[in-house]
């Protein structure tokens, strides 16, 4: 169980404006909890935070009812998976090598049966193993983000943290990445917290919505208790508006909608 | 077999090629009495040319080559920029001054001394410029080396006034020039072999730290230790191979660029691609310095500034271009 308590953070000294202030986050196991919010608001640092990346001010987060600082960085690095926001391209590896680098925390680099194994099966998982020798640099943003979580799925942790993992993906393919991150919670008991920016990808998939502001958590609790008009108003101070279509709450938030 | 051949051309060619080179190399040179008619018919001063002479020379240039060329890869590795090696970033010249205090306060030494030296100057003052470039955050990759080329104009400078005033001027320029002709400290180059042995260990490590910190960390790795550790190997490399066969400039530049744009960034994969590589690249150079002025010989150094020079131009000139194509675009 992840569980942060009181944590502040900040990039700068410590006068320095909070990027987080007291935050306090039970992370539900076996769920897909969605983090919402602005530009800015938090979301990519509060990750880092929990899965130990960013340091923090003060509090403390806890893996297990440990203090994570405390368990072996290695260690660490087989329960929790954490992808960034964006991605290095410059290098040049090949999806496989890459996939491959997922592996580390498991086998220190030298690959045995189990992990090739694994890294097969992430590939396929990933509908890549086309891609399986092609460099990084020339694939095209969508399928550089596959890669990359084909990655992050060799790496097999319980905890799997994705920073808009929707991000350079197409219709089809953000369903297809959804349905698949529904999967690796019924199938594979894996709890996962993902930052998404379509809100509407979050009140259909997430059980649980965490949306932030400024630093703080202003509201979280299940889909039907945040996707509500005064909520979502508050938290991107735009005007929004909420249909309901075959059961479940849509939001529409172009302008032309609100007369 | 074809499939053999189709995936590995690119592995063999360079290995063909090496082999070609190595017996060139130790084939050729200002006595003509070394031939393998002589050889087979057990010609004494024949092999003795060729044993201690001929061959401890091909190894030097072998050692050092690919010591200077994985020296530059973990460099940019760690930095994530294309542009540093030992040579662009003050720690071949802080080699040098290291080299040249021990010259001073010991006077003449044994190898392993001097590059004790020049070792513990090379990874100060590296460890100095990477923190202090981290510090400045650098947006244009470029400018680093050209940063670095000063800060190490800096360090020679203050290296030649120092070696002026204690009348040790003479030995620091021939040891500044590169050349694989001096016999004295060639058994310096051996020492080589134990960062280089290191760094195949580390190989994966250095990939994964070249693709960024928090990717580094997501996987469990000491990211600050791992950098260190191949701090060390750059510095050991650029000490031992400064103090046995002087400065080769731009081939820990030069060397991983090309190569990591045949064989690609995963060192664990193109390592030894790399070390064969390079060791093709100053071999060449190696053979062409010695056979331009026969039975004399230019030094290589020489031949390398040439050639690796309008090569770091064209690198640095695609650099630049690159970045501005980028703004407008
Ligand atoms: N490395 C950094 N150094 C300094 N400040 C930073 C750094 N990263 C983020 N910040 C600042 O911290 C605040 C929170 O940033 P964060 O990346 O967590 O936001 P976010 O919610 O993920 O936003 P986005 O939706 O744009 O990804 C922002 O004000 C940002 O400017
Ligand atoms: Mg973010």
């Amino acid at each position: 169980m992840i569980e942060i308590k009181n944590v502040s953070q900040s990039y700068g000294r410590k006068e320095a404006k909070k990027t987080l202030s007291d935050i306090n986050l039970t992370i539900r196991e076996n769920k897909i909890t969605a983090l919402v919010g602005a530009n800015g608001a938090g979301k990519s640092t509060l990750l880092g935070v929990l899965s130990n990346i960013t340091p923090i001010l003060s509090g403390t987060v806890t893996l297990g009812g440990r203090d994570v600082r405390k368990i072996k960085t290695q260690d660490v690095a087989k329960k929790i998976a954490f992808l960034k926001q964006s991605q290095q391209m410059s290098i040049r590896i090949t999806v496989g090598d890459l996939v491959e680098f997922g592996r580390f925390p498991h086998c220190r680099g030298r690959l045995g049966q189990e992990d090739k194994r694994k890294v097969d099966e992430s590939l396929e998982y990933m509908n890549l193993p086309d891609l399986r020798s092609r460099y990084l640099d020339e694939l095209s943003g969508g399928q550089r983000q596959r890669a990359f979580i084909a990655m992050i799925l060799a790496q097999d942790t319980p905890y799997i943290f994705l920073d808009e993992p929707l991000n350079n993906l197409d219709i089809k393919y953000s369903v297809e990445m959804m349905k698949i991150i529904q999967n690796l919670v019924t199938e594979r008991n894996k709890t996962i917290v993902l930052v998404l920016h379509d809100i509407n990808f979050a009140a259909a998939y997430a059980n649980h919505i965490v949306a932030m502001k400024n630093g703080q958590i202003v509201r979280e609790g299940c889909v039907k208790d945040v996707i509500k008009k005064e909520v979502l108003n508050t938290v991107f101070d735009h005007d929004f508006h909420i249909a309901e279509c075959g059961g479940k709450n849509v939001c529409l938030y172009f302008d032309q909608v609100q007369n | 077999m074809k499939e053999f051949f189709k995936d590995n051309w690119k592995r063999i060619i360079i290995i063909v090629l090496f082999f070609g080179l190595c017996i060139t190399s130790v084939m050729i040179g200002s006595l003509s009495g070394v031939t393998p008619s002589a050889l087979i018919s057990r010609d004494e001063t024949a092999w003795d040319v060729l044993l201690y002479s001929r061959i401890p020379r091909t190894i030097a240039i072998i050692l050092s080559a690919a010591g200077l060329s994985v020296a530059g890869l973990i460099m940019q590795a760690i930095s994530r920029n294309k542009f540093m090696s030992p040579s662009t970033s003050g720690t071949t010249d802080a080699a040098a001054f290291g080299l040249l205090l021990s010259f001073i306060f010991l006077s003449s030494q044994p190898g392993i001394i001097q590059t004790i030296f020049a070792f513990v100057f090379a990874l100060g003052s590296t460890l100095l410029f990477t923190s202090v470039i981290n510090r400045l955050k650098i947006r244009e990759a470029v400018y680093v080396p050209l940063l670095g080329m000063m800060y190490g104009g800096l360090i020679s400078a203050v290296t030649i006034a120092v070696a002026y005033r204690f009348e040790v001027m003479q030995m620091m320029s021939a040891i500044g020039m590169g050349s694989f002709a001096r016999l004295g400290n060639f058994t310096v180059v051996y020492i080589v072999a134990a960062p280089l042995f290191l760094s195949v260990i580390y190989a994966s490590k250095f990939s994964i730290i070249g693709m960024g910190e928090d990717f580094a960390k997501n996987l469990g790795l000491h990211y600050n230790r791992v950098v260190f550790i191949g701090l060390v190997i750059v510095a050991l490399i650029s000490a031992a191979t400064y103090v046995s066969v002087g400065h080769l400039p731009f081939i820990g530049l030069i060397i991983p660029n090309m190569a990591t744009s045949f064989y690609g960034d995963n060192i664990k994969k193109s390592i030894f691609d790399l070390m064969i590589f390079g060791a093709d690249f100053v071999l060449v150079c190696d053979i062409f310095s010695r056979l331009i002025i026969h039975p004399y010989e230019i030094s290589v150094s020489l031949t390398i500034s040439l050639v690796g020079g309008i090569i770091f131009m064209i690198y640095l000139w695609r650099g630049i271009n690159g970045n501005k194509s980028r703004k407008t675009a």
